[in-house]
């Protein structure tokens, strides 16, 4: 099998990568399957008298044994790279890094899920979410830097995420007539 | 041939008035900016003006879109040059030579070759988009079924063979990507597929939400994940595009334009692979090779005329055949499908204009990054001074929208957020998006030519190997399968080896000791 050109230099790196390609793999050969079953499990349509080779679940079971198939070469790749070998479940996670991303994806979620599109006007969830993902993103540069959240910066988030959903709002719906949120 | 260069004629003379004129400047401006901004890639860009462009005539909107894709990665060799971060994915080639140029106080350098390169080599792509599409449209008209089916299959298998370095990971995700481009309502029948009774997802995964998700949201995520804001080198000498060194470069220029052109035309590829190739054959090329990522004016103009022909390689496919080249050509041809131009082999009869059309427009906006490149240089580099932490929130909602608008269903922006935070997951794995993206176009296709094909043959399955096309396509998708295959793979390497052998004997060429294996 070919090497990733990525791979870790240490040997024991090599081996946690190996053991996660063995979790991806279980992962994908359980989606094969489930797509292959529910291509089985697909009405056939006998009832319309169609032509047995245009049943619906065809394609679709297809590519749920492809998925099995290329799943079953990942993790017989990863059990030759010593995915069972390694002593450790998986990469170390670095704490702060995870907190980072949970908090950018929940502030995007929020935004897409909870204030847009639920009768708050769109240039003022927009100015909302700009402001707060402002001063939230920026808060480990000022603590770096000793720096306090003082009036002067929250106006300034304000007035950037009032500015970014005036001239979004102002452009794609009044200039080029498109329909928002 | 005559009536052709006629078309070509009106075409032309159909771009030059003033609105046209401002589009094609306006398209290749935001597609500069967007370019200079790490993170952002064309794909974001095209998807987000096809959004704002939707109520626009379709001659106008296909111009800006294809105005800003050539300004997209224009733009990003400047990155690639003051920041040593490539603006886009196909300007990472130039990051090694680009900043070693940067770091001798010879930016502006950089940046005119970059220009001049970028201008030559959209020039030859533009000259190969106007000679091959209508005859490659031609040939494709005696495509059937089985045809279309292997065409579809190859581009996915290619796709993720070339695209990153783990092939089976690029075709688990082209398989992902035809599976989702499967749910919702088939067809045939009308059924719907894995929609679990959900009436919104009856319509489908829509592509443009799906890129936004892919390349734009996933985007933000990585971008906003690394916390290390770079320094950008100041530009001290001048940035006019060097033409000398392209008179000087020429065999470079001309061998990188063909393989720009070349890599272009594999579906699915996208616009690194034509620079980094052409790096490479101009490093294996050149009488200079210890200067290669240290500053050499041979490497980075090989990079930048190589990405830059790939783009009119990759609309050539994706017009003549409905198979695009790249994840923006995708993008691209989603936008004609919007405006009511379906690309595939029956556009050169519904519309026989359009690719003449397509050709001025790629024309304008090869003039459109020279002006930019001669004038707007120092300016245009304001915007990689604004914070990421400031930049991205304001991306993200152009995310929304851009989701949301082609539609206006609130369900697009819920497709759009799970399909980011799945694709930042699994680029972190290794895991590419370009076959997905493929996957997804190419899926329906892929549904609708094994049925057909099936019904035409009465459950036969060889003609989808007897045919002659069809033998070809699928003897090379087979052939790029079993490449895995270490047995496989060693026994072709001592077949080629050999081969070589007697090529080179043949020619009189006495291999050294040691050069056999």
């Amino acid at each position: 099998m070919e090497h990733d050109a990525t791979a870790p230099v240490s040997d024991e790196e090599r081996k946690v990568l190996a053991r996660s390609e063995l979790h991806q793999a279980i992962g994908w050969i359980a989606l094969g399957l489930a797509v292959f079953v529910g291509s089985w499990r697909m009405d056939r349509l006998e009832s319309q008298n169609i032509n047995p080779y245009t049943v619906p679940g065809l394609l679709p079971g297809l590519l749920g044994i492809a998925m099995m198939l290329l799943g079953s070469l990942l993790g017989l790749r990863s059990w030759r790279r010593g995915a069972l070998a390694s002593r450790t479940h998986g990469f170390a996670f670095d704490g702060a890094a995870v907190r980072r991303v949970a908090l950018i994806i929940g502030l995007c979620v929020t935004f897409g899920v909870v204030l847009v599109g639920h009768g708050l006007p769109f240039w003022l969830a927009a100015a909302l979410f700009v402001s707060v993902a402002i001063v939230v993103l920026q808060r480990p540069q000022r603590i770096a830097a000793g720096e306090t959240l003082g009036l002067r910066r929250l106006a300034i988030a304000a007035i950037i995420g009032l500015g970014a959903g005036g001239i979004i709002t102002l452009v794609f719906q009044q200039v080029f007539l498109v329909r928002l949120p | 041939m005559l009536s052709g260069l006629a078309d070509l004629g009106h075409a032309y003379l159909g771009f030059l008035n003033v609105t046209s004129i401002l589009y094609g400047l306006g398209g290749a401006l935001l597609g500069i900016i967007v370019g200079c901004l790490p993170g952002l890639s064309a794909t974001l860009c095209i998807a987000l003006l096809t959004t704002l462009t939707i109520k626009l005539p379709a001659n106008d909107a296909i111009l800006i879109l294809i105005c800003s894709y050539v300004g997209t990665l224009y733009g990003g060799s400047r990155t690639a040059i003051l920041l040593n971060i490539p603006g886009t994915a196909a300007n990472a080639a130039s990051c090694a030579d680009g900043y070693a140029l940067a770091q001798r106080g010879e930016a502006g350098r950089a940046i005119g070759i970059a220009t001049s390169g970028a201008f030559m080599g959209t020039l030859f792509g533009v000259l190969c988009l106007a000679a091959f599409t209508p005859t490659l449209a031609e040939v494709a008209l005696s495509f059937g079924a089985y045809e279309f089916f292997w065409l579809a299959l190859f581009g996915v298998t290619m796709s993720g063979t070339i695209v990153g370095n783990d092939p089976l990971k690029g075709w688990l995700m082209g398989t992902l990507g035809l599976f989702v481009a499967q749910i919702g309502q088939e067809g045939l029948y009308a059924y719907n597929r894995f929609t679990f009774d959900w009436d919104q997802l009856s319509g489908g995964i829509s592509l443009i939400p799906a890129l936004v998700g892919a390349f734009g949201f996933a985007e933000v995520l990585t971008t906003l994940a690394d916390p290390v804001e770079k320094k950008l080198i100041e530009l001290k000498d001048s940035v006019l595009p060097r033409f000398r060194e392209v008179v000087q470069y020429w065999p470079t220029v001309l061998r990188s334009g063909v393989i720009g052109v070349l890599t272009g035309l594999m579906p699915g590829v996208g616009e690194d692979s034509g620079a980094w190739m052409s790096y490479a054959a101009a490093k294996a090329a050149s009488k200079e090779k210890e200067l290669f990522g240290k500053g050499s004016i041979d490497g980075l103009m090989a990079a930048e005329t190589g990405d830059m022909a790939s783009i009119p390689g990759h609309i050539i496919p994706a017009l003549a055949l409905g198979i695009p080249g790249s994840a923006p050509s995708a993008v691209l041809m989603a936008a004609m499908i919007i405006h009511g131009i379906q690309p595939g082999p029956m556009m050169m009869i519904a519309h026989p204009h359009f690719v003449y059309e397509v050709v001025a427009m790629t024309s304008l906006a090869t003039l459109s990054i020279l002006i930019f490149g001669l004038f707007f240089v120092k300016p245009l580099l304001l915007v990689l001074r604004i914070k990421r932490t400031v930049l991205m929130p304001i991306i993200f909602l152009l995310c929304t929208v851009g989701a949301f608008a082609s539609a206006s269903r609130l369900f697009d922006i819920y497709c759009m957020l799970a399909i980011g935070i799945g694709a930042f997951f699994l680029r972190r794995r290794g895991y590419q998006m370009a076959p997905f993206v493929l996957g997804l176009v190419l899926g329906p296709l892929l549904d609708k030519s094994l049925r057909r094909g099936l019904v035409l043959s009465d459950g036969d399955i060889a003609p989808f190997f007897t045919r002659p096309i069809s033998m070809a396509f699928a003897a090379v998708t087979i052939f790029t399968l079993l490449l895995y295959v270490p047995q496989f793979k060693a026994a072709v390497r001592r077949v080629t080896g050999g081969f070589g052998k007697i090529v080179r004997s043949a020619f009189g060429r006495h291999p050294r000791s040691g050069d056999a294996t």
